[in-house]
């Protein structure tokens, strides 16, 4: 299971890195967000650009330290074991590893019932089967 | 608390700004967007200032909603003094703007005087920059803030404006993500008449609440059990060009300069016709609902046109070309010119001309003469020196004020009130003239189950739809999430940490309505304004569910006089002192 973003039914509406922020950060802001959804206009039309963890798993093949794994199905991570080194955020093709005073953040799929896809109302936003 | 306690004050003609705490006191009566603006323009703003000199401030509003997941809170508040009417002046507008400027930190921006060159404001968390906008002056709004996210970013969020508010029309809107206005009033020839060209934003911050995830599951629970249901979804599956065929198949659809209710060719321009060139679809921060439909053709495209657009700049103008709507939306918002105002003074030069009273060489369905007007207008070239003047001061200065469709020199919105009697009065007692988002009678009349040629009742709907969207546009929720002041309540009490009743809300809807009408008496406003054109009142619709209809003038005087008894206003359209004081209005 991964996430997908069908942008065909997004609106752009940036709900799912609100809800990402507010269940994993405790406040509002979409630049916490484990996920982004850029949705803007140019002279070509809308344009949606979005990054959200695929379970590329670069990030744990990245990490030198172990911290970031992959058990059941998603990614883990245990602080004590994050040496800060940066090599996970670089790796990440999706750019949304998100650096903390210690440590990484990183989408674990709220282990199971991932807040993003919770509130997207049109169902753009699905954890599916990967591939 | 949701507030981030701070607004940025920035003075134009010096580039300093400071940082000041959010008046606490304003906050608890007023709450935010359209009511707090208010506030703050009522205190701060003299009577008697002329809305395009540097003594005129331009208010940019947040809410207690914004930036966090309450479903439809995205909007911004605009508020100021109008160029075009005299009168209070707020907008809301949609996109990403306002949840930006939160994020950086900021409640509201207050913009004072008037920068000595063409500039724009930069604002990035705590830097706060009037920058130099040489290159940027004369270009479209659209093309601004293209050029501006090509030069900063990607991310930021931009208002600007075009030629139209550089030039001072007193028609011109302030566009964001290209096709999102606050578009009524010339609230885009006060950001012009300031030099200020843009205002773009980037926020890096946190919005916080009491109890977030307490918070989220109710908010939640909501989005599913109400935004995203029967009652609201035509949002998003047609968006307001469902309209159309409801306004034909009541006779409320303005045609012709509102001539007629019903338009033969309304089939070309209803929502069917819309989802076949539908290429996209939008919404604002945090909107579940997306109502925006990206529309493309062959040689136009523009995320719209709104039904006001198709029935103002469409069947008012006698225009059955979906495609030559599209561009006129799309030039409007690149020119920077409200399509409501532009369709109803391209509409009247239409009829000014086919009568013989002044040839502006515009004809009804001419969709050739019609495309050019934007440009002109923006221009004040040509016709457009007088078009740009509004339905009003064109009928000032060439005749024809019967059927100059404004209300206090606000252009009328498309909804035919000799088809809705309580929408007449609904427009003649809006805060900023003929509007349809200070109370929309129209779904309980034309559309709804209410007779809708009968005043009776229609006074206390009128009041009653007046206090709701005033606290609405207030917390600020958008217009088409049609919920119970019990849910906004419970949504504010948690947001702000204490309890918010049902009965506070509509109390606050009172005392918003009743300071913006003081804002207007004081600037000399009364009774004799809150008037309709004499087409309402003496000719009657000739086609349709309306047919044989009118609104007869002593009936609107009825209806107008019970208005203001029920509001304690006197009968020159005043609040009583009174009343003021049971609403806690002082000074």
């Amino acid at each position: 299971m991964a996430l997908k973003l069908d942008s065909e039914n997004c609106i752009g509406c940036r709900l799912c890195q609100l809800g990402c922020s507010a269940a994993k950060e405790g406040v509002f802001n979409p630049e916490l967000a484990r996920l982004r959804i850029v949705s803007v206009y140019d002279r070509s039309g809308l344009n949606i650009k979005s990054a959200v963890c695929t379970l590329c798993l670069a990030c744990v093949a990245a990490c030198p330290s172990g911290a970031i794994s992959y058990e059941n199905d998603r990614l883990s991570f245990r602080e004590k074991e994050c040496t800060d080194c940066g090599l996970c955020l670089e790796a990440c093709p999706e750019g949304i590893i998100k650096a903390r005073d210690h440590g990484v953040a990183v989408c674990d799929l709220c282990k199971g019932a991932p807040e993003c896809v919770q509130w997207c109302p049109h169902n753009a936003l699905t954890n599916g089967e990967v591939g | 608390m949701s507030y981030q306690g701070k607004v940025l004050r920035v003075n134009l003609a010096t580039g300093a700004h400071t940082i000041e705490p959010l008046h606490e006191k304003w906050a608890r009566d007023y709450f935010g967007g359209k009511g707090l603006g208010i506030k703050y323009l009522y205190e701060e703003l003299a009577p008697g200032v002329d809305p395009l000199s540097p003594e005129n401030k331009l208010i940019l509003m947040t809410g207690p909603f914004t930036g966090t997941v309450v479903p439809v809170s995205g909007k911004l508040g605009i508020i100021t003094k109008s160029p075009a009417t005299g009168t209070i002046l707020d907008c809301s507008i949609g996109g990403h703007f306002a949840g930006e400027l939160k994020f950086a930190g900021y409640d509201a921006v207050i913009l004072e005087g008037k920068a000595p060159a063409p500039s724009f404001l930069y604002i990035e968390d705590g830097l706060v920059e009037v920058r130099d906008a040489a290159d940027l002056w004369g270009q479209g709004a659209q093309d601004a803030e293209l050029a501006l996210r090509a030069k900063l970013s990607e991310e930021i969020k931009v208002l600007a404006i075009g030629p139209a508010g550089e030039n001072l029309v007193t028609m011109s809107c302030i566009t964001s993500e290209l096709y999102r206005q606050a578009a009524r009033g010339g609230v885009g020839a006060v950001m012009g008449s300031k030099n200020l060209k843009a205002v773009a934003v980037r926020g890096n911050g946190s919005v916080t609440v009491p109890d977030i995830h307490k918070f989220t599951a109710l908010v939640k629970d909501f989005m599913r059990t109400d935004t995203l249901t029967d009652t609201n979804l035509w949002a998003f599956t047609d968006g307001t060009p469902m309209l159309v065929d409801l306004s034909q198949n009541t006779g409320i659809l303005p045609t012709l300069n509102f001539q007629q209710g019903t338009f033969a060719a309304f089939e070309n321009i209803n929502s069917d016709s819309l989802k076949n060139v539908r290429a996209g679809k939008k919404g604002c921060l945090s909107c579940a609902l997306g109502c925006g439909n990206y529309s493309k053709t062959g040689r136009a495209s523009v995320e719209g046109p709104e039904y006001e657009t198709l029935a103002i700049g469409g069947s008012n103008c006698g225009i059955e070309d979906l495609e030559a709507i599209i561009k006129f939306n799309d030039l409007c918002d690149n020119y920077g010119i409200d399509t409501i105002s532009a369709g109803n003074v391209t509409a009247f030069a239409m009829e000014l001309t086919e009568k013989g009273i002044k040839d502006f060489g515009l004809r009804f369905g001419d969709s050739e003469g019609y495309l050019h007007v934007p440009k002109l207008i923006a221009h004040k070239d040509g016709i457009g020196a007088d078009l740009a003047l509004g339905v009003k001061k064109l009928a000032q200065k060439y005749g024809g004020s019967e059927f100059a469709m404004h209300v206090k020199g606000l252009e009328f919105p498309g909804y035919e009130p000799r088809g809705s009697w309580g929408m007449g009065l609904a427009y003649a007692t809006s805060d900023r003239g003929a509007c349809h988002m200070r109370a929309w009678p129209v779904a309980e009349e034309a559309y709804g189950e209410r007779d809708p040629f009968t005043i009776e009742g229609k006074a206390q709907l009128v009041m009653d739809l007046q206090h709701y969207n005033a606290v609405k546009f207030s917390l600020i929720l958008c217009d088409f999430w049609a919920l119970s002041l019990e849910t906004m309540a419970q949504m504010l009490s948690a947001v702000l940490g204490r309890e918010i009743r049902e009965e506070d809300l509509s109390r606050a809807g009172e005392r918003i309505v009743n300071l913006a009408r003081q804002f207007n008496v004081r600037e000399g406003f009364s009774k004799k304004e809150d008037n309709l054109p004499e087409r309402i009142f003496k000719e009657t619709l000739k086609t349709g569910a309306t047919a044989g209809k009118l609104l007869p003038r002593e009936e609107f005087e009825r209806m107008l006089k019970e208005y203001y008894e029920l509001r304690g206003w006197d009968e020159n359209g005043s609040p009583s002192a009174q009343t003021l004081a049971k609403l806690g209005i002082t000074g």
